[in-house]
């Protein structure tokens, strides 16, 4: 088996994702880099409409028209480029080489099936001759999972939880033995002890089947938990990306900066919790040139009206931001004098 | 293990089911057979009391003409209202209609028998061919939906939709049966073959149906090719069909997960339309001279053969509220969300 070799790494490079709407194709993910080391779990926060779910789907190849994979590559080890596989190729990647979690409330079972009848039907569809040992794993990974493997099988859709539908997802993203795991918003919508439950089990079954996890959410408070490492998305951009106590407990980007600051508290004073001013940009409202992020920015300079501020990685960690770019070049030479 | 999955239905709880809808289905039609029976009775000029008194003047005795119309009627035209409706409840449990008029002396379920046979195969092979035909098409008019035939399909199917049948049946009639005459125009099969199990016959028989059944196809398949459209449209929509796409799924799983939820609703509007066949179809049984129920209810109306009339009428109501009960069944079979619904 090469199912216990070491986890892939995964590397985006200068993704650029077009929707077409009627002001013509406007970008929704432009230029992204971003690279997912072996055995990590990345987290990817960011507002609505940040182009987090459309960096997810691209690890699939499969970003729904109208929206159009326009420039860049995703390179998985073991697999190459994922965005030049069409067809047959491409079905085959998905669920058996990359899994895919979709939101818990959003319902990503067929209601009219039973679970283990649709994961016969996924177990048939990528050759999988042992369909007996396919319904062991699957009932082991549910059983790691906290339920009864036999039952859950057993039922329909509507007879499962949010949070037991959110870990069928999980196990039907894991059961042909997926190396990398993408999962979008796996805890929206739930309470918060099953929130923590799901987190809990995520990062265990990551640890244990060796995985490269990617996890999209909006919840800053979830990412700190499970993430290794943290990438902050704004207007189709990383604009931060590092080690995800760095980037929490020291934030660069302004934006990083604004979001931290807008976390309420369970305890202490509510009021300290402040809202990033603004709206966050729409594909129709981004601008043209220079920052995506300067009609909400405190720090905003003349160059960030004309210029796009570029990533520059210092000390392992990525930020694109002409105020922290200039403020860290003058620390530094300060340090040397 | 054995330990029952909660809201999984029990053979005692399906069981149940069915001896409710039964009970409801019954009640029904008993309702149905009251108020026509109350109708028949109380309808100006009294047609059952018109009767004995015209069978009096025509010189019977008025014993005679009471046990004739009685015959007629299942019931005494005289005596109280209360009498006669237990006369006529207790000839209909015995599945006595009476007697027609119009044709006399042939009993009412005779005649209805003959006519359901002429209607149940072409309006039944109409209802299922434009119901195959429809969902086909509407589901390549939703996945095709940005394409031209897509377009022209779900078009097709919306124009014809607005044509009355009556004006299909008279263009195909016009069309087929007279300036190119490939089709008969008219009646149920050629006289000269032996009705039986033989080719001749068999042919005549489905040689006359085509245009009838074309016709109820063509007037109805619109209906379909638009519901199953936007409920493809829908579940298309669904995220269960990107996470089966996403998961890696083959297309024919995907394709059965699509239509098998987008057809669901369909169901029940077929088993409710199979329910109306027994009304016949009155338009096209008139214009291709179809002896079905559906001509055979107009006639008894023109001929006030009120015994044939509140017969048709019975069956009519039987027939859709086997359906609806069928329908309803039939939904708990497929949708296993209905299945563990509140009835149990």
């Amino acid at each position: 088996m090469t199912s216990h070799t070491t986890a892939p790494g995964v590397r985006i490079r200068d993704l650029t994702v077009v929707y077409k709407t009627p002001a013509g194709e406007l970008p929704a993910v432009r230029g992204v880099d971003l690279t997912l080391a072996p055995g990590t779990i990345t987290g990817v926060v960011g507002e609505s409409g940040s182009g987090k779910s459309t960096l997810a789907f691209s690890l699939l190849n499969a970003v729904q028209p109208p929206g159009r994979i326009a420039a860049g590559s995703v390179e998985i080890d073991g697999l190459g480029d994922v965005l030049t596989l069409r067809g047959e190729d491409l079905r085959r990647t998905r669920g058996r080489q990359v899994g895919y979690v979709f939101q818990a409330a959003q319902n990503s079972l067929n209601p009219l099936k039973t679970i283990g009848k649709q994961l016969l039907d996924l177990g048939r569809s990528h050759d999988v001759e042992d369909l007996r040992g396919l319904v062991r794993d699957a009932k082991d990974l549910l059983a790691r999972m906290g339920m009864d493997g036999a039952r859950v099988l057993d039922s329909y859709q509507h007879e499962l939880s949010g949070g037991m539908r959110q870990r069928v997802g999980i196990m039907l993203a894991l059961v042909l033995n997926a190396k990398v795991v993408v999962l979008d918003e796996p805890t929206t919508a739930l309470d918060m002890i099953t929130q923590a439950t799901i987190l809990r089990i995520i990062r265990e079954v990551h640890e244990e089947r060796a995985l490269t996890t990617l996890v999209i959410t909006h919840d800053v408070g979830a990412v700190a938990e499970v993430a290794d490492s943290l990438a902050v998305m704004y207007g189709g951009r990383v604009v931060e990306h590092g080690p995800v106590a760095e980037v929490l407990g020291d934030a660069r980007h302004p934006y990083t900066q604004g979001l931290i600051r807008a976390i309420p508290r369970l305890s202490g004073d509510l009021s300290l919790a402040r809202a990033l001013p603004g709206r966050p940009p729409t594909l129709g409202t981004l601008p043209k040139q220079g920052c995506v992020f300067r009609e909400r920015c405190e720090r905003r300079m003349e160059v960030c009206e004309t210029d796009e501020p570029m990533s520059v990685n210092r000390d392992g960690r990525t930020v694109a931001c002409h105020a922290t770019d200039r403020h860290l070049t003058l620390v530094k030479r300060k340090e040397f004098v | 293990m054995t330990h029952a999955v909660p809201g999984r239905p029990r053979l005692g709880a399906i069981a149940r089911k069915i001896g409710g809808h039964l009970v409801r289905g019954l009640a029904m039609i008993w309702v149905v057979a009251t108020i026509s029976f109350v109708i028949i009775r109380e309808i100006p000029g009294n047609p059952v009391l018109g009767q004995y008194e015209s069978l009096i003047q025509k010189g019977m005795s008025p014993e005679q003409a009471e046990r004739a119309t009685a015959v007629l009627y299942g019931f005494l035209p005289t005596g109280n209202l209360w009498q006669q409706y237990v006369g006529y409840m207790g000839s209909l449990l015995h599945l006595d209609l009476g007697r027609s008029l119009s044709t006399p002396g042939v009993e009412v379920t005779t005649l209805i028998g003959h006519a359901a046979r002429w209607t149940v195969l072409p309006v039944l092979a109409g209802t299922l061919l434009s119901f195959l035909l429809g969902v086909t098409m509407g589901v390549y008019a939703a996945i095709k939906r940005s394409g031209k035939l897509g377009d022209a399909l779900a078009l097709s199917g919306s124009l014809l939709h607005g044509v009355p049948v009556y004006v299909i049946g008279l263009l195909l009639t016009a069309i087929f049966a007279t300036l190119w005459p490939i089709m008969p125009s008219g009646g149920p099969v050629d006289v000269e073959f032996v009705p039986g199990f033989n080719a001749g016959y068999i042919g005549s028989l489905v040689h006359h149906a085509v245009l009838p059944v074309v016709t109820y196809t063509l007037a109805s398949y619109g209906g379909w090719i638009l519901a199953m459209k936007s409920n493809v449209v829908a579940v298309l929509g669904d995220d269960f069909i990107l996470a089966a796409e996403l998961r890696g799924l083959r297309r024919g799983f995907v394709f059965r997960y699509l239509a098998r939820n987008a057809i669901l609703p369909l169901f029940t509007i077929l088993a409710l339309s199979i329910g109306m066949l027994f009304g016949g179809s009155i338009f096209i049984e008139q214009i291709f001279n179809y002896p079905g129920l559906g001509l055979l209810l107009v006639n008894s109306i023109s001929s006030r053969d009120y015994a044939l009339m509140g017969g048709t009428f019975l069956v009519i109501t039987v027939g859709i509220v086997v359906a609806n009960i069928v329908a309803d069944l039939l939904y708990t079979v497929i949708d296993p969300r209905v299945r563990s619904g509140g009835a149990a």
